[in-house]
């Protein structure tokens, strides 16, 4: 097991699909936030409540492109045939999606991260310059990081789901964005008592930009989407037929 | 349909362990299309064997039965007597090339052969091997993007002879070489087969299938039409297209 792991690690560190992801993650997080701040009134973003909502960018660029690299992990090798020298090395095929399970989680948390950390620099660095008065506590900031990254490194593993189930690479990465700016939005917009239990939302009551769910029951409801979804295309992977 | 069917392995009971390949009334379906119909053969460890057939004869869709990447609807495609899934550290044994373009464009080719061992648990001294065995080696950092396509069936072979494998199967492997690789590709095989090992090649590059084999199986339409020796099977003076195409009925596809 230890191999396979060592060759998805290199998988995705061979190529620079990871690589533009992040910079495409790191643009989208810093448009955006310059974007609400900027664009916003003063009076708009004091309180404490709608600081958080401005976060929200990082927390669910987190979650999407975790995703996006989850689904890419398998997408690729089908799009590129390197599924067939992968599955002929290991035709039992389920250390293969362990182990993509396994890095995708690792990689989830770093964007997870990495996006909330360049949000909220960002945000502090606008909010000082407009003089605005940082609402935020250290204890704010800490769900931020830690539950942002939980919910990226979940939806990262979703993503190795969907991308196994949809294999098609374009499918599965405009659809994974389309229910997240779509889907998710749209419902929040006009069924929220739906909306705010979608895997998007969760993530964000996980990371402490909503307080529509509370923390723990956003965990789990995005501990039962991920591994729901792992399971389906687990169970598609381990029998289906590679042309 | 001609009943042609010489038997590749001989009547002198060969003992499972000697039985590199062997189809037993493989069947694989989609829908209402049979790719392969009731297909039976068996390859005797040693032998070099062409798999004949025109396209879309159900040439490839037998191969990945073999190497368990599709499961079949009926019968058994086995490889040294066991499923290829049911086989311990199966790229030791059996080595393979379906496509010449399995690879990451951006990936290079030393990183695509250190991924697969890795992943078989090999050491990646052995990648600096089989990378010096097909003469890639100063290639070996480039990304696969930048190879050419001879190249890219030489880090295919690359792959597959990673774990050392008694059998290969290469699928249309000469297809799109210069003369100068089909003429290494053919020096490979004779040396590979020269060890003792087997080797099962599928083509419909007759010529360079009749300077290369010695037992051929030829399939149409997902049927099995001949298998044997390639010297019984032409021993009336004809050439191995002259029976090739008298059995496949000469249609152009």
């Amino acid at each position: 097991m230890i191999g396979q792991l060592r060759s998805e690690l290199l998988k995705q560190r061979s190529t620079e699909t990871t690589l533009y992801l992040f910079l495409a993650m790191f643009g989208l997080v810093a448009l955006a936030v310059t974007m609400h701040v900027v664009a916003l009134g003063a009076d708009d973003l004091s309180s404490r409540t709608r600081q958080l909502e401005v976060f929200q960018v990082g927390s669910r660029a987190g979650m999407l492109f975790a995703g996006l690299a989850g689904a890419l992990a398998i997408t690729a090798e089908l799009r590129y045939g390197t599924i067939r020298p992968t599955f002929l090395v290991t035709p039992r095929r389920g250390p293969v999606l362990a182990a993509k399970l396994a890095i995708g989680v690792l990689v989830g948390l770093a964007f997870g991260l990495i996006a909330e950390a360049l949000m909220a620099g960002d945000a502090v660095v606008a909010f000082t310059a407009r003089g605005i008065d940082n609402q935020l506590t250290g204890g704010d900031y800490l769900q931020l990081l830690t539950g942002g990254a939980a919910a990226a490194a979940l939806w990262a593993v979703a993503g190795v789901g969907v991308g196994a189930l949809v294999r098609n690479q374009v499918a599965a990465l405009v659809g994974l964005c389309a229910w997240m700016f779509v889907v998710e939005s749209t419902s929040e917009s006009f069924v929220p008592g739906f909306g705010r239990l979608l895997p998007g939302s969760a993530g964000l009551a996980l990371a402490g930009n909503s307080d529509e769910l509370s923390a723990a029951v956003a965990a789990l409801l995005l501990v039962l989407y991920a591994a729901a979804l792992a399971a389906v295309g687990w169970r598609a992977t381990l029998h289906s037929d590679i042309a | 349909m001609i009943d042609q069917t010489l038997s590749v392995v001989p009547p002198v009971a060969a003992t499972l362990s000697e039985v590199a390949v062997s189809c037993k009334g493989v069947t694989k379906r989609y829908g209402e299309l049979a790719a392969v119909d009731d297909v039976s053969f068996s390859l005797r460890a040693g032998t070099v064997t062409g798999y004949l057939g025109p396209n879309g004869a159900g040439k490839t869709t037998t191969l990945r039965l073999l190497l368990g990447l599709a499961e079949p609807t009926a019968g058994e495609a086995l490889v040294f007597g066991r499923r290829y899934r049911e086989l311990e550290q199966p790229i030791r044994k059996v080595g393979a090339v379906l496509e010449s373009n399995d690879f990451h464009p951006a990936r290079s080719g030393r990183d695509h052969l250190r991924m697969l061992a890795l992943a078989a648990g090999l050491p990646l001294g052995r990648v600096e091997e089989v990378l010096e065995l097909v003469e890639l080696r100063d290639a070996a950092k480039r990304r696969v993007r930048t190879y050419s396509l001879g190249m890219r069936q030489r880090l295919g072979l690359a792959a597959a002879l990673l774990g050392d494998p008694q059998l290969l199967i290469l699928d249309e492997p000469a297809n799109g070489l210069d003369p100068a690789g089909v003429r290494w590709l053919r020096t490979f095989l004779q040396q590979f087969a020269g060890e003792g090992r087997t080797v099962l090649v599928s083509s419909h590059l007759l010529a360079e299938v009749a300077q290369t084999v010695d037992h051929v199986v030829i399939i149409d339409h997902g049927r099995l039409l001949a298998r044997g020796r390639l010297d019984e099977l032409i021993n009336n003076g004809q050439s191995l297209e002259d029976v090739y195409l008298e059995l496949t009925g000469a249609e152009i596809s």
